[in-house]
């Protein structure tokens, strides 16, 4: 039973699933941990789930005026977002056939997206926040974007290619290509951007309800019922999708699948989960121990991740760095 | 394009020291504390004696481990410990944590600015120094790993970013320090195998600059009852 061999596309469904069914339990922990780190008790590692179950059996409203993409862009953002896992090792070390449709950039363009979608839907409330909120987030993501082009640039002068399995084989190869500083840097700087991506401090308060500093989480005001749930989703796939970039193509590609094996895969799934875990403890004891930035010194933040990002790109142009 | 060789492991960690102190010194560009900035001098110091222990433990060299002691009780115990002494005393009330005056706020530069500055100075240092590097891979026997070489060529050039966009003395005695730590990282990775008593004479050098710098501040700071050096300016004829 163990050793039988499932089916390729099954297993490529087996990656959004377990994305899809992963997510919201990753951010339970990560609440869980930071509130331990803190003192308290913390909600249940389940409650993301409780609560996403509770919003989908709400009424939906939706503000008067609303045009129907208000409605449309939580499904179409989540719909973004599952299609991520199709294109980054997720759970196979070897490439499924839909994993070759895009590369590391298809894979941003498809997060950049959903972003996108839910600012326009907070536009169209006609809320304050809400569209304090979207701007607030395009104005930054606009910042952090050259920080993405340049740790893909590394990828591709390391791997000579921009597939994300390309890269996760190369580090695979050698101890030499972890302990080069072009590789190191960029790692942090893509750790720095998923920092600011998720709404983590210091950039973000992330369970925060001060609305002066909110960026990401204030978008989703106006939206009700199953359509706040889309959205929370949504973050949710989106923090495990970039901590799946970072750990299984920059940091600890390992314990992926190599076989069709259910065993392997089983395992591949576990492992995934363990180091999206770890990546999350790591987010939460920077949650604890540092201060949120103020607003205009996010640019700050992002330029120390670009200052990363830069120099990893240069220590690989005066060979091999 | 084919991708880009890794360097050995030795090499790797190498390059990763260098590029961490390259970091630190962008760390001392951006911080606005005096005592801060000391810290990061310490950690860039110990960095460099780590170096020479991982180059020492490469190319067997054990001339190397006795400069890495040596410079690791000067530039993390000693000269921090007179800088700190320095401007304890500057800081008034005889408290070493107090900041002292005319320091904080002496950025001429935003910080994201001054990083951005910071990036655009390393990249001249970077290749510029990148074709000496390359050069010096043919010389035989050469440690040589052409990145350290190039990030020692940036680090120059951003210590000397770091002296010009701050207004206060402090900053710039330690963008000087990290000069010298720049310069002793170049030495490291192109002449490793140089004699101990070359290496320690630089060392000592870095003594006299601590001693010009100190009687520099001090009388700086009983004329104009500041580390900030904006009251100069005053004094043009």
């Amino acid at each position: 039973m163990v050793s039988a061999a499932l089916p390729i596309p099954v297993i490529q469904l087996l990656q959004v699933l377990t994305v899809a069914a992963g997510a919201p339990g990753v951010m339970g922990v990560i609440a869980k941990v930071e509130a331990r780190l803190q003192g308290r008790r913390g909600p249940k590692v389940r409650q993301p789930y409780y609560d996403l179950a509770k919003l989908f059996r709400k009424e939906a409203l939706a503000p008067e005026g609303a045009s129907w993409f208000f409605l449309a862009a939580p499904v179409m953002a989540v719909a973004a977002y599952l299609t991520v896992p199709l294109l980054i090792p997720v759970l196979t070390s070897y490439g499924l056939p839909l994993g070759y449709m895009g590369d590391i950039l298809g894979g941003g363009f498809l997060l950049s997206l959903a972003s996108f979608l839910v600012a326009t839907a907070a536009l169209e409330t006609g809320s304050p926040y809400a569209q304090l909120g979207s701007s607030r987030a395009k104005t930054f993501s606009a910042i952090t974007e050259p920080v993405v082009l340049f740790v893909v640039f590394t990828v591709a002068l390391l791997t000579g290619t921009d597939l994300p399995y390309a890269l996760a084989a190369t580090v695979r190869s050698s101890a030499g290509q972890i302990i080069r500083p072009a590789h190191l840097l960029a790692a942090a700087a893509l750790f720095m951007v998923i920092l600011h991506e998720t709404g983590r401090i210091p950039v973000e308060t992330h369970t925060g309800t001060t609305e002066f500093g909110m960026i990401e989480e204030a978008r989703g005001f106006e939206h009700s019922g199953p359509y706040f749930a889309l959205l929370k989703w949504g973050s949710q796939l989106k923090q495990l999708i970039l901590f799946t970039i970072l750990a299984d193509v920059f940091l600890a590609p390992w314990g992926l699948a190599s076989t069709q094996k259910l065993g392997a895969i089983v395992l591949a799934i576990a492992a995934l989960l363990a180091k999206a875990v770890a990546i999350g403890c790591a987010v939460a004891v920077i949650d604890n121990s540092f201060a949120k930035l103020r607003l205009f010194k996010i640019t700050e933040f992002v330029s120390g991740a670009f200052l990363l990002a830069v120099l990893g790109v240069f220590t690989l142009y005066l060979g091999g760095g | 394009m084919d991708p880009v060789q890794a360097p050995g492991v030795y090499q790797g960690a190498a390059n990763v020291i260098a590029a961490a102190m390259l970091l630190l010194e962008f760390g001392m560009l951006r911080q606005a504390l005096v005592r801060d900035q000391i810290r990061l001098y310490m950690a860039q110091s110990a960095l460099i004696s780590v170096l020479a222990i991982v180059i020492a433990a490469d190319r067997n060299l054990p001339d190397l481990y006795a400069l890495a002691g040596l410079s690791a009780a000067l530039k993390v115990v000693a000269v921090p410990l007179v800088l700190r002494r320095l401007l304890g005393r500057a800081g008034g009330n005889g408290h070493d944590e107090e900041e002292p005056a005319g320091v904080a706020g002496s950025y001429t530069l935003s910080p994201a600015s001054a990083v951005l500055t910071g990036i655009v100075l390393a990249a001249i240092g970077f290749f510029c120094f990148g074709a000496w590097g390359f050069a010096a891979q043919h010389i035989h026997g050469s440690a040589a790993p052409a990145t350290a070489l190039a990030i020692a060529g940036a680090m120059v050039l951003v210590a000397f970013g770091l002296m010009i966009v701050r207004r206060d003395v402090a900053s710039q005695a330690i963008g000087f320090f990290t000069l010298e730590n720049a310069i002793s990282l170049a030495a490291l990775v192109v002449a490793a195998g140089l004699p101990l008593i070359l290496e320690t004479a630089f060392l000592f050098d870095l003594l006299v600059a601590v001693v010009v710098f100190a009687m520099l501040i001090r009388a700086h700071h009983t004329r104009a009852e500041s580390l900030s050096t904006a009251d100069l300016t005053r004094l043009r004829g």
